[in-house]
């Protein structure tokens, strides 16, 4: 995936300009001089620093967690909800909501609406392949307003009710 | 101004073979392209893209296909073969098609999508030129509605074939599904006989006893007025017309959620299989009526759909509303080459000509875009649909007061004294 792609081309521009400090910081003879980017690789290259601790790992079975995006949403009768192309996290850092792709024929007449985290349920996920349910039905969303970014996001709950997600700034 | 008639053209007998050839590769190439269109959004999100990646891919290949238009068409004046070009470029979509499927990282799919945009500049010129050259000024109005007949053909049977691939299998093989209908592509090409393609003809040059230096210049071309007010019309057109539909499918899904997906399906279906009934007669009637009646006709009928848009709320309305849908895109569909044809006779670069107008296109459709949608934000959707219409409706008083009539004198009725035109 691209992602893949983009991380490993940060993680060599890292060491590469890891490996720069390190030269100069040999020649000015003051390793602490940058350890900013000498972070980054810590975990991956040991040096003779004094090392930053290494990260925690969790280690989570294949059945149990998996990614959310492009996933297929439907609701509890199983109509076709569309599928989640993007999710909200406020500034607490707690995911507020999904954005679906809803509706439309061929990608013509599709809407980005947002809905309640907590309207989505994951249990069925056990495979790639496995579809998100939904609390809600086509009907209740269809007349939701369009997700933008940078405006009001309307998000949509279970019980029906349209709440604003607001932060002061 | 002086014009050539059609009287320097000859008169040219292809083989079936050939004119079925062409009926075969315009119908499996408008399959090729239609997995191109709406499937990559819905692949690359279950590849797990970002929104953000899947919009700079579009507008990667958009730009692409905008800048491309007049290079595309002058490397089709400049070529010697056109069926050769047109081999290459469908090869080239192909092996885009494979990449797509097989390698969705960012660099390849980028690299897939710049390919296709610019194949897909030289194929649209490549197949009026195929065309051109092989019937001859004097067929082409006919030959022309045919293509678009066949065009319209192959994106309903590749809409049909792919979203069912689609909804059954997955989005991936909808790209496998578009390699295969490049190779059936090929296929149809080679059947067409080459050595019955008159290169000069393709370019829309005509065999002049002495070189005419002045004729043939681009600046010529491009000092034409029909081609410069037919381009502006086309930008009209387009303004006016290309975010209506999308606009008016998303009101659909807000409204009748249910039916929603089968009613913008047939309002994508109602206008195609019109297209189908209609082009060759639209061909026929540009020969014998002039470019200017069909071209009003057209404006009109997308003024009436803007308006009627704009106040019909009844989905099931909505669906035949589309009908005008389809006069229009008959009508433009035969128009745009046909003109161009036109506009160009005599000069060499009659693929130029149509990468101008194709240019227009696409920065039309992109403004239109990015206008009906902020209008629909701001003011609602009805202001954004009569804004449309009004803007159809400039396009009608353009065609009617400044577009001349380009319809060339045909050898066949001429008399040898009005053989210069008008």
């Amino acid at each position: 995936m691209s992602r893949n792609g983009s991380t490993s081309v940060i993680l060599l521009t890292a060491i590469l300009i890891f490996s720069a400090t390190r030269v100069m910081a040999d020649d000015t003879g003051s390793p602490q001089a940058n350890p900013a980017p000498a972070s980054a690789p810590a975990a991956t290259k040991p040096s003779d620093k004094p090392a930053d601790p290494p990260p925690s790992i969790t280690v989570i079975g294949p059945a149990d967690a998996h990614g959310v995006l492009g996933r297929d949403v439907r609701s509890t009768t199983g109509q076709n909800m569309g599928r989640i192309v993007d999710v909200i996290v406020d500034r607490a850092g707690s995911v507020r909501a999904a954005v679906i792709d809803f509706g439309g024929f061929l990608g013509v007449g599709s809407r980005k609406i947002v809905v309640d985290w907590n309207a989505l349920h994951f249990g069925a996920v056990k495979g790639a392949t496995d579809n998100i349910t939904l609390d809600l039905t086509q009907d209740q969303v269809k007349a939701a307003p369009e997700y933008k970014e940078g405006a009001l996001v309307v998000v949509l709950g279970a019980s029906g009710t349209l709440q604003p997600l607001r932060f002061s700034p | 101004m002086t014009r050539p008639s059609a009287a320097g053209a000859t008169e040219q007998h292809p083989s079936a073979q050939s004119q079925r050839g062409l009926d075969w590769f315009i119908f499996f190439l408008a399959d090729v392209q239609t997995g191109f269109g709406p499937f990559v959004a819905v692949y690359l999100t279950t590849q797990k893209w970002t929104q953000t990646e899947i919009g700079l891919i579009l507008s990667i290949g958009g730009i692409i296909g905008l800048i491309g238009q007049m290079p595309g068409g002058a490397i089709i004046d400049a070529a010697r073969s056109e069926r050769l070009v047109a081999g290459l470029a469908v090869a080239t979509i192909g092996v885009s098609a494979l990449g797509y499927a097989a390698w969705p990282i960012f660099p390849i799919i980028a690299l897939a999508a710049i390919l296709h945009a610019a194949a897909s500049c030289v194929l649209g010129p490549a197949i009026a030129a195929i065309s051109l050259g092989l019937v001859g000024p004097n067929a082409i109005g006919e030959r022309l509605g045919r293509n678009a007949r066949y065009a319209s053909l192959g994106n309903g049977v590749a809409a049909g074939v792919m979203g069912a691939v689609g909804y059954l299998l997955s989005s991936r093989v909808v790209f496998l599904v578009s390699f295969l209908f490049a190779v059936a592509t090929l296929l149809s090409l080679a059947r067409i006989r080459d050595r019955e393609i008159d290169p000069e003809q393709a370019h829309g040059a005509i065999v002049r006893a002495e070189p005419d230096p002045d004729a043939t210049s681009i600046f010529h071309l491009l000092k034409q007025r029909p081609l410069v007010v037919f381009a502006c019309a086309v930008f009209l057109l387009q303004f006016a017309n290309a975010a209506m539909l999308p606009v008016m499918a998303s009101i659909v899904t807000a409204r009748s959620s249910q039916w929603a997906p089968a009613l913008i399906a047939l309002c994508i279906i109602v206008p195609q299989a019109l297209v189908a009934l209609m082009s060759p007669s639209v061909g026929r009637k540009a020969q014998a009526w002039g470019r200017r009646p069909l071209l009003m006709i057209a404006f009109a009928a997308l003024a009436l759909r803007g308006v009627l848009f704009a106040t019909v709320n009844d989905p099931a309305l909505l669906v035949a509303v589309q009908v005008l849908d389809g006069i229009t895109a008959a009508v433009f569909g035969v128009m745009i080459p046909l003109i161009a044809a036109d506009v160009a006779f005599g000069s060499g670069h009659f693929n130029l000509a149509q990468g101008i107008v194709g240019t227009a296109t696409g920065i039309g459709a992109s403004l239109s875009t990015a206008f009906a949608g902020y209008a629909s934000d701001r003011f609602g959707h009805s202001v954004a649909f009569m804004s449309l219409a009004a803007v159809a409706l400039i396009g009608l008083v353009v065609i009617w007061t400044i577009m001349p009539e380009t319809r060339l004198v045909s050898v066949r009725s001429a008399k040898p004294t009005s053989l210069q035109g008008h």
